[in-house]
């Protein structure tokens, strides 16, 4: 099937970027346009939960985790997989892990409960590491001030199955407080943590709500943002799981810690989430930076997911903020903000709960909605940053 | 199931296939064999409007505006496309720059009424309480009359009422008062009316009432006076409660709530969405019932019929039902009321459906939906002409595909 969409059609939502102060030593930030029809549409008459991670692998396919049908309406939004049913065929929740080609086709999806380890109540962050596993968090449902709609209905099997509400509840699941690795066609290999047993910023078994992970591949070391429950980074072997060191937070103690990843030069970036903060350590826990993003924003603070640009310096760190709805651009050397896209809303190129980026080789960026904006996005990289 | 013989060229390969995905296709709607033969029998050239949507209309919002449920959709003599949607239904993680203080700088509430123009841009906005008139405590349903008049509905519990302003925004009447509502066969009040039809040459005002009561009501544009209404069937409407729809049991001789839309074509049939009995009802304007259409009569809970809207020809040859649960809209030929095609499918994408709840065309064809529950958005979807239609479920509709 052929490319769609028309460049000029596209040009009508270039995504301009506000650079936030004259720029006479500032390296000029990247520029996106967003493509409106990317992924292609979904088969089976699939739906997206909340999603809750996206990453980039080695090919250049997108993965995303998704928190289907717990995160979805039974009354109103899946009627197709409800006992009864109450609408046809539309719409059932898609498989959690998806695989999309560069083209935007679905060329994989796993996922759910098995036998020998404990799928997340609710995912967090996916991460594809270079020898191509697939690492997934168990960050427990989104922890967010106010982000409860008030649509009427929110299913969750709680009512009636005569009315299509949705199935029995079933007894709770223990609390997330794992990281679970993966091979890419959704083999199980390796579970830290276990659920029901949540650890504290000491631990050296256990995690709490973890929200994110980064693969150091050459050292065979796995960082683990840890998390919603704790307020450390953590890492162990990406083999055997075992607890190598962690830290928490260098001059600031941490918040929330949303994130963790790796530029290529070694130093490991951390999203403190409620404190509006990217800091910067080496490998060893040592604070080198740090730098506050949308120092205004209250609620559930700024800095929810961290990619970098895909140029070999990685001069460029992108923020997305889920709560001011953007995507910020950063300098990754000074942690300043240059740029910004993006807004409010339900259409292309605007979010809802704009909780997770990444990047491909190419420079395009990806991004996934949670809550109740349950996308996925690609932002065609139009002008690299110089 | 055809069988594919070896050296079959490519070509006639894949004819055969999507022969083959076309039959499951209809078999998978449960087409009557009726309309099957028809759709076969003269080589697949039933013709029907052909649609692509247009991903980037509206263009962006200014102001970090978003909106909540989109519960209604008008197109004016101009062109303008007009909406209301419940702004009190943002919550303060996705408002959060209208909450006092601020938490974030995006999103702010967007007016209740919005009108765009042609190219999708904000022209206007106003709505909200004010003095004067009851602001309904869950608006729903918007009509722009050919006289330039914005008619707004009411589906809150307690809300009773329609609104008339000018497409400024200033108040002009209302009909019924919140809490009032005694009933079906009341002739002051509504019961939570859904949507309202005006009739600009009789001067009359149709009114699908609604979400508590159980009839469509007729009223002078001018003065809100009631003149006639009636019930499914044309019975006297009954508010005795029927319990949940049921497919398997013969249908009741009710509308069940909401009455969700009563729209007169040019020939004078007036179009009633029975929304959860997943039936329209085809009445004569004195209320004279004349025909019914079930469609897609396995979906329970909201329904398969929110929402009617005619094609722009004078005979107004196709009408399109937007369907909210199954999230497509069918285009069906008004006369025999037969489904031709669908499109649409479930999803957050551009074309694609979260509830999709209402309907309008503007004057070249093109039509535009609007989604509540947590879909909120306007779409648009060009008229592409009329073409011959190869799929019965066509599901998204993009461009160049």
């Amino acid at each position: 099937m052929t490319r769609i969409v028309p460049f000029a059609a596209v040009s009508l939502v270039a995504l301009a970027l506000a650079p936030l102060r004259p720029a006479a030593q500032q390296p000029a930030p990247p520029t996106f346009q967003v493509d409106p029809l990317w992924p292609k549409p979904l088969p089976n008459h699939w739906l997206l939960g909340s999603v809750t991670g996206v990453a980039v692998d080695a090919r250049d396919h997108v993965w995303i985790v998704h928190r289907g049908y717990d995160s979805m309406t039974a009354r109103t939004e899946i009627g197709a997989a409800t006992n009864p049913k109450t609408a046809d065929e539309c719409c059932v929740p898609a498989p959690p892990v998806l695989e999309f080609d560069a083209a935007g086709t679905l060329v994989g999806h796993w996922g759910g409960p098995g036998g020998t380890f404990e799928w997340p109540v609710s995912p967090g962050g996916i991460a594809a590491d270079a020898k191509g596993s697939i690492w997934i968090a168990a960050a427990g449902p989104p922890d967010i001030p106010g982000a409860g709609n008030l649509t009427a209905g929110r299913g969750r099997g709680t009512a009636t199955a005569a009315q299509g509400r949705g199935t029995p509840a079933a007894a709770p699941k223990p609390q997330d407080a794992h990281v679970l690795k993966f091979s890419r066609a959704g083999a199980f290999l390796l579970q830290i943590g276990k659920a029901g047993q949540p650890g504290d910023d000491e631990s050296t078994t256990a995690l709490n709500k973890p929200a994110g992970i980064a693969v150091d591949t050459a050292a065979n070391e796995v960082y683990v943002a840890d998390g919603f429950g704790s307020h450390r980074v953590a890492v162990f072997d990406a083999s055997t799981g075992a607890f190598k060191r962690k830290w928490t937070g260098g001059d600031t103690p941490f918040g929330t810690v949303g994130c963790v990843k790796l530029a290529r030069d070694g130093t490991a970036y951390v999203c403190d989430r409620s404190r509006n903060r990217v800091a910067a350590f080496d490998k060893s826990g040592t604070l080198l930076r740090s730098g506050v993003v949308s120092p205004d924003t209250k609620g559930t603070g700024s800095v929810w997911d961290i990619a970098f640009s895909s140029d070999p310096q990685q001069r460029f760190l992108y923020v997305a903020d889920g709560h001011d709805q953007k995507v910020f651009i950063l300098r990754r050397d000074t942690l300043e903000t240059v740029g910004s896209f993006g807004d409010g809303g339900r259409y292309p190129g605007t979010f809802y709960s704009v909780g997770s980026v990444a990047v491909d080789s190419r420079g395009n960026v990806y991004t996934g909605e949670t809550l109740e904006g349950k996308r996925v996005q690609k932002f065609v990289l139009k002008g690299a940053g110089r | 199931m055809t069988v594919v013989p070896r050296g079959f060229h490519l070509q006639a390969r894949s004819r055969a296939l999507i022969s083959v995905a076309f039959l499951a296709a209809l078999a998978g709607l449960a087409i009557t064999e009726r309309t099957l033969a028809r759709v076969v029998q003269s080589k697949g050239t039933v013709m029907a409007p052909r649609f692509e949507v247009d991903p980037l209309w509206p263009k962006p919002l200014p102001n970090h505006w978003v909106l909540g449920q989109v519960i209604g959709l008008s197109v004016d003599a101009q062109d303008h496309v007009w909406i209301v949607h419940r702004d009190n239904l943002l919550g303060p993680n996705e408002a959060a720059a209208s909450q006092n203080p601020p938490t974030a700088s995006c999103c702010a509430k967007a007016p209740p009424v919005l009108e765009f123009d042609p190219a999708g841009t904000v022209v206007g906005h106003w709505g909200g309480p004010a003095d004067g008139y009851d602001w309904p405590a869950s608006n729903h349903g918007i009509t722009v009359d050919d006289k330039g008049n914005v008619w707004i509905g009411a589906n809150e519990g307690n809300d009773a009422h329609v609104l008339k302003f000018t497409k400024a925004g200033k108040f002009l009447m209302q009909i019924g008062k919140p809490g009032q509502n005694k009933g079906s066969n009341d002739t002051d009040n509504f019961g939570r009316p859904a949507k309202i039809f005006v009739d600009s040459k009789a001067n009359e005002a149709y009114v699908a009432d609604g979400y508590g009561n159980k009839r469509v009501v007729v009223i002078d544009a001018d003065t809100g006076k009631f003149k006639r209404y009636w019930g499914a069937y044309g019975n006297k409407p009954d508010d005795t409660s029927f319990g949940n729809y049921d497919p398997k049991v013969p249908p009741i001789k009710q509308f069940r709530s909401p009455v969700h839309c009563a729209e007169l074509s040019n020939d004078g049939l007036v179009y009633v969405c029975d929304r959860p009995n997943d039936r329209i009802q085809v009445f004569t304007p004195d209320g004279t019932f004349v025909k019914e259409k079930f469609v897609a009569t396995n979906t329970l809970g909201d329904g398969s019929v929110w929402d009617i809207a005619f094609s722009k020809d004078p005979q107004q040859k196709f009408l399109f039902l937007a369907d909210g649960k199954n999230e497509k809209i069918y285009v069906m030929d008004r006369a025999s009321l037969e489904i031709l095609t669908s499109f649409g499918d479930g999803g957050r994408q551009p074309g694609q459906f979260f509830a999709v709840h209402s309907l309008a065309l503007d004057s070249k064809g093109n039509l535009y939906t609007t989604e509540t529950y947590e879909g909120r958005r306007l779409q648009k979807f060009v008229y592409k002409g009329i073409a011959p239609v190869t799929k019965m479920d066509q599901g998204t509709v993009w461009p160049g595909k």
